[in-house]
């Protein structure tokens, strides 16, 4: 199993999660948002002589380095000579360096990267490839991996066939908490895309989609069981497709993300499944999921139509586990879910 | 007791009873006690999965609820508010405010539960 892990940027954040374990194939980060930007939030903006220290390290350990830049919007920006000329500089920047793979979301600068530059180049979760025809439309672009869109982590009959179309290397992103089917998902990815891009950026106090995502969920809990996350269990289940695996959460302390990473590795976690989605983070002060106790969902969502209101299975799967903490003094208790409302 | 006890403690209070009130697990997810430069000072209490709905529904509750929350962490505000998202049903934030004379006259200009899209008062006192 090659897991790819985040990584916040800076490089003594790199020696302590290389040092924190060895199950770990490759780490990503964010580059200069002055050139491109990134689909999400980020702790850090390396320049290029802080990517040049950070990857000599990496290499020295072993472990490869992956620059993300896939913002998904850009403004135009790159289609102007301008724009062209700097994005080119930076590439070339890059390549010098030997960083070993770029992660873009527009098929520009997919088809750019592989022409030009020796770099591996990987098609972002944000570029949402969720077909067989997209994903050939972009291996004949010249993409080297293919990270699939996460909608359908456990729609096995798209994910069989994109592997049957493809000879490029998929990759699979596994503890995305985002919600099934997100109508915030490109409006959302834009507005980070320019928040942490090269500019003009936008002086936004409340991020509407995130607040609307927690709110959701508050409402209806159901929607985190729904989420298309894969269990570190349920990994086994997905390496007829694929054996590289992302892990999400670039904005995580080490020590989150090393818990993440040997959960992973072990295909085991005895916990709350909270603890390692990337995404909505906060919530993992407000639901306990104990993970083990979702033994044998992956079964049911395998032959899942998708049509919650026929089914029923996670509403009723989260009723019977989802637990929520509650305050009494200072320190916190769990109270099952149904109890929400009824006076104790 | 210290003010982060204090702030602690308060945070789940109310936390809890807007839970047994409407039946979902509202989150408040940070209480934190404020002092500007201009001479105001009180709390801020960010929420998430409060909606303007339940401020409309249950405005006298959760007023009273605010009331007891203040009283807990010695303000007397003389504004209790709810931040918006303008144009949504999400809050942002309750307040309890203890205003500063120039920022009363800003406030004591408007009128009516919205003087800008992004407030929604429970209680104004008027000097």
């Amino acid at each position: 199993m090659k897991l790819y892990v985040p990584h916040v940027g800076h490089l003594e954040g790199l020696e302590m999660l290389l040092a924190g374990s060895g199950n770990i194939y490759g780490v990503y980060m964010a580059g200069s948002p002055e050139y491109i930007g990134t689909g999400r939030t980020n702790l850090s903006a390396p320049k290029l002589e802080d990517i040049a220290v950070q990857t000599e390290y990496a290499h020295e350990k072993g472990v490869k380095l992956e620059i993300v830049l896939n913002s998904s919007c850009m403004g135009g920006q790159h289609l102007t000579p301008e724009g062209y000329r700097s994005i080119d500089w930076y590439f070339n920047r890059l390549n010098d360096i030997g960083i070993d793979s770029i992660t873009v979301a527009d098929p520009y600068l997919v088809e750019m990267l592989a022409r030009d530059y020796d770099m591996e180049v990987v098609v972002s979760v944000l570029s949402f490839v969720d077909s067989p025809q997209k994903a050939e439309f972009y291996e004949d672009l010249g993409a080297d991996t293919i990270v699939i869109d996460s909608a359908i982590n456990r729609h096995f009959d798209k994910l069989e066939a994109i592997k049957e179309s493809v000879s490029c290397e998929l990759k699979l992103l596994v503890n995305e908490g985002c919600l099934y089917q997100c109508p915030f998902r490109y409006a959302h990815f834009n507005f980070f895309s320019h928040a942490n891009g090269p500019g003009p950026k936008p002086n936004v106090t409340d991020d509407y989609y995130y607040y609307k995502c927690l709110s959701l969920r508050i409402q209806n809990p159901e929607l985190i069981i729904k989420s298309p996350w894969i269990r570190p269990e349920d990994l086994k289940e997905y390496k007829h497709i694929t054996d590289i695996f992302k892990i999400g959460g670039r904005t995580h302390f080490v020590n989150w993300t090393l818990n993440v990473v040997n959960a992973y590795a072990n295909e085991s976690y005895d916990g709350n499944l909270m603890d390692l989605l990337d995404c909505p983070k906060d919530l993992m002060d407000l639901f306990y999921i104990p993970n083990k106790e979702l033994d044998g969902a992956l079964a049911q969502w395998k032959q899942c139509e998708k049509v919650c209101k026929r089914c029923g299975y996670c509403k009723r799967l989260t009723e019977k586990i989802t637990q929520v903490y509650s305050t009494e003094g200072t320190g916190q208790v769990l109270k099952p879910l149904h109890t929400m409302g009824k006076q104790q | 007791m210290t003010l982060t006890e204090q702030l602690l403690i308060s945070r789940g209070e109310l936390e809890n009873k807007l839970r047994n009130m409407l039946g979902k697990p509202i989150f408040l997810i940070e209480m934190d006690g404020f002092a500007l430069p201009c001479g105001c000072s009180g709390a801020t209490i960010n929420t998430r999965g409060l909606q303007v709905d339940d401020l409309e529904v249950f405005e006298e509750y959760i007023l009273k609820y605010l009331t007891d929350t203040a009283q807990s962490l010695g303000i007397d505000p003389s504004f209790v508010f709810a931040r918006l998202i303008p144009g949504t049903s999400e809050i942002a934030s309750l307040n309890l405010r203890m205003l500063c004379n120039h920022c009363y006259m800003d406030f004591a200009r408007g009128s009516g539960k919205q003087p800008r899209p992004d407030i929604y008062i429970l209680r104004f006192n008027r000097k």
